[in-house]
């Protein structure tokens, strides 16, 4: 590595070979750690008589795999659920379906039918979450391949190109292009003396040519590796004209959608479970010895002494249970309305956590279209409100699917759409969809949305703590104060991922194993 | 160990909890409520729910009344408004009834001053707040005007910065809240705001 430092040398690395070439030299060179989960945590097993009782307050991910762990262990598990459903944020919707949003219920309206469902939170499931997909086996929750990515899919913005949609094959293809057209003019005039010599600068002009399908001169006219404009298989093949290097730079693609799959939660190939995510959840609820105590909903925790004390209320009636220790899966930020005896650090830490916004839309369109136009799953984007739209990759060629119309990230353009009827969330979203495909609109049978922010229970998702929080608080959290400890993806750095909710959980369990070989010392 | 079930309240209870014995039980169908302003309506500033108990029976059917027409909440700038608008919206006369029954049975602790501001500052300015809001805060039905000492002092000043921008009281049918909004005029700086607030909190 000869006039080249370490990170130039992965930089490149990474042009060449992509993510994954990055974390393998990574990990070579020893920059980064693999995951180091080797299954789950070995939680100290109970003693045969007067078996010891946990509490788990809140049925999500993090919840149901605590149960499992510890009552695989032996502990006499009792999980609360304040809604009248398991699961938490891992919710799938189907024909007849409740979502529960304040002020607004909605019923699920997709015909009944095995394929036409969606799921409201966690959709997708990369290889290198190793904890989910380690439960997806254990609990017989089987799996297929979900595509993410769909290079025949679309970027439609309005400021770009008139509004034309335009192939993410196409816009790959430009952008790669233009780069490297760039790259070989600064090459050719010695940008890189410095640092390479002539030999090397040789390869790099090589390189650029290669990578972008530039001509001999250095110059991108177009690539036949986006397609052609002819019928590629009878004629001539003819390359698309190419988008100028100024509409590439005033176009909002390049800081979303472009770079989507190739963020390493999203690397190809992910998985979903056959039939709809809250399989993880059925898988878990098949093996817990108890069913979680549903409509029930948690008004106190009281560290005591030797144990928890927690008063739930359940139609109408106040209980009052008492358990060796309590797990608590709660959205952080509802535990300044439960009356509780935690110290003030501990409770400003959890006033930390503060509410996500997603939101997301699904259609039930009467058929599948965008398979008519060579999509097969993946994601289009857009730069209106809807921010992205999903194509079922599973059930192909069906005569009905579901298609995500709508998932924003952006708190603004959520809010918008939580201010919304659930009618008029639907318009705004077809109003968007029609821009990326023309008569979107006429194939939608019926809709229904999720502001998680305004989801009875949940009233958030994807939970964040600013930096100065994170850094004064988090590390309490993820310790127990008495023997009570808090769980949850809000407990992890990977919030609204089932995988941060396991990884918490896993914590946790580290955590009280430590806390019962004090106890017993 | 097994986990001990007691049913009647009360047994078990830490003496913290002794004093709310007579805890109010949450009629069905609106355990919604709890879920943001928390268990006996106690309040809870991360979702920026407000306490409710101590609040007049008058009081609270006018803002839940105004909160189902769009009188309140429908400005673009009230999110929590907006919020609680929607969450209203699907409520019958009945419900609001039942609501405001169940609200003025609740037990919850007056909360402590969160907020730091000099109260003494806000001590003169709540003498023009007096004249309807009365010397304690405890409100006065004629006037209109109720009962603010048992609020959260972060709400108390949410909602006067609301009555100063005007995000709240600008609705020509909301007729006391176009009067707050002119007496919130006396407040002319956000520091004067929190200072009202704290003051209003540590009332008796």
């Amino acid at each position: 590595m000869k006039n080249i430092s370490r990170r130039q040398f992965l930089t490149y690395v990474g042009a060449v070979g992509g993510t994954s070439a990055l974390l393998k030299t990574s990990i070579a060179m020893g920059l980064m750690k693999e995951d180091p989960f080797k299954g789950p945590v070995k939680v100290t097993p109970a003693p045969i008589k007067n078996k010891p009782s946990v509490l788990i307050l809140g049925s999500g991910i993090a919840g149901l795999a605590t149960a499992f762990e510890l009552e695989q262990a032996g502990y006499d598990c009792t999980i609360l659920e304040a809604s009248f459903r398991a699961g938490g944020r891992n919710l799938t919707v189907r024909n007849g379906d409740k979502i529960d949003e304040m002020g607004h219920t909605q019923i699920c309206n997709f015909d009944k039918q095995d394929n036409l469902f969606f799921n409201c939170g966690p959709a997708r499931i990369p290889g290198h979450h190793k904890r989910t997909l380690h439960y997806c086996k254990a609990l017989n929750v089987p799996l297929q391949i979900k595509a993410n990515s769909s290079k025949m899919a679309y970027f439609q913005d309005d400021k770009f190109l008139g509004g034309k949609p335009k192939r993410i094959i196409e816009y790959h293809t430009d952008a790669r292009g233009l780069m490297s057209e760039l790259l070989w003019k600064s090459a050719d005039s010695n940008t890189f003396n410095q640092m390479l010599n002539a030999e090397d600068v040789e390869k790099l002009m090589d390189f650029s040519k290669a990578f972008g399908d530039l001509t001999e001169n250095g110059k991108y006219i177009g690539s036949e590796r986006a397609g052609s404009i002819t019928d590629r298989m009878l004629d001539y093949p003819q390359p698309h004209a190419p988008m100028e290097l100024k509409a590439l730079l005033d176009s909002r693609f390049w800081y979303g959608g472009l770079l989507g799959a190739e963020l390493y939660d999203w690397c190809e190939p992910l998985m979903e479970p056959i039939g709809g995510m809250d399989a993880v959840v059925k898988g878990f609820l098949r093996h817990l010895k108890k069913p979680p105590v549903l409509n029930a909903q948690v008004k106190k925790i009281f560290n005591k002494a030797n144990g928890v004390e927690v008063t739930y209320e359940q139609g109408g009636e106040f209980h009052t249970v008492t358990a060796d220790y309590c797990f608590n899966n709660i959205p952080a930020y509802f535990m300044a309305g439960i009356e509780n005896n935690f110290s003030s650090t501990y409770q400003a830490g959890l006033n930390s956590v503060k509410r996500g916004h997603l939101f997301k839309i699904a259609y039930q369109m009467k058929s599948r279209f965008w398979e008519d136009d060579g999509i097969y799953g993946g994601i289009s984007y857009s730069a209106d409100a809807i921010s992205q739209i999903w194509y079922p990759s599973h059930d192909i060629n069906a005569q009905k699917g579901i298609l995500l119309g709508a998932y924003t990230w952006d708190p603004k353009h959520s809010a918008m759409f939580e201010s919304l009827t659930p009618l008029e969330r639907l318009k705004v979203g077809a109003m968007s969809g029609e821009k990326i495909h023309p008569g979107y609109s006429k194939y939608i049978e019926n809709g229904i949305s999720i502001p998680w922010a305004r989801m009875n229970h949940q009233m958030g998702c994807g939970m964040r703590m600013n930096k100065d929080d994170f850094k004064t608080y988090f590390h309490l959290l993820q310790k127990p104060e008495g023997r009570h400890f808090m769980i949850g993806d809000q407990i992890s750095h990977h919030s609204g991922w089932q995988e941060g909710a396991l990884a918490s959980s896993e914590q946790a369990l580290g955590q009280f194993n430590h806390l019962v070989a004090t106890n017993r010392t | 160990m097994w986990l001990k079930v007691i049913l009647s309240v009360g047994m078990l209870m830490s003496a913290a909890n002794m004093a709310l014995a007579n805890e109010a039980h949450t009629p069905q169908g609106l355990e919604y409520c709890t879920v943001c302003h928390g268990s006996q309506l106690k309040g809870n500033q991360n979702i920026g729910a407000p306490r409710l108990t101590s609040l007049p029976a008058w009081y609270l059917s006018r803002q839940l009344n105004n909160f189902q027409q769009g009188v309140r909440g429908s400005h673009p700038k009230d999110t929590t408004g907006g919020e609680m608008m929607s969450m209203v919206s699907t409520f019958s006369d009945e419900q609001i009834a039942e609501i405001v029954s169940w609200i003025v049975s609740t037990e919850s602790t007056k909360p402590a001053v969160s907020l730091s501001a000099d109260a003494h500052k806000g001590e003169q300015l709540y003498k023009t707040c007096a004249a309807c809001h009365g010397v304690n805060a405890q409100g006065n039905e004629a006037m209109g005007a109720p009962n603010i000492s048992g609020l959260n002092d972060w709400y108390i000043l949410t909602q006067l910065n609301h009555f100063r921008d005007g995000i709240r009281g600008g609705d020509a049918e909301d007729i006391y809240g176009q009067q707050m909004k002119a007496a919130s005029a006396i407040v002319t700086t956000k520091e004067e705001a929190e200072s009202l607030a704290v003051y209003i909190t540590q009332l008796k």
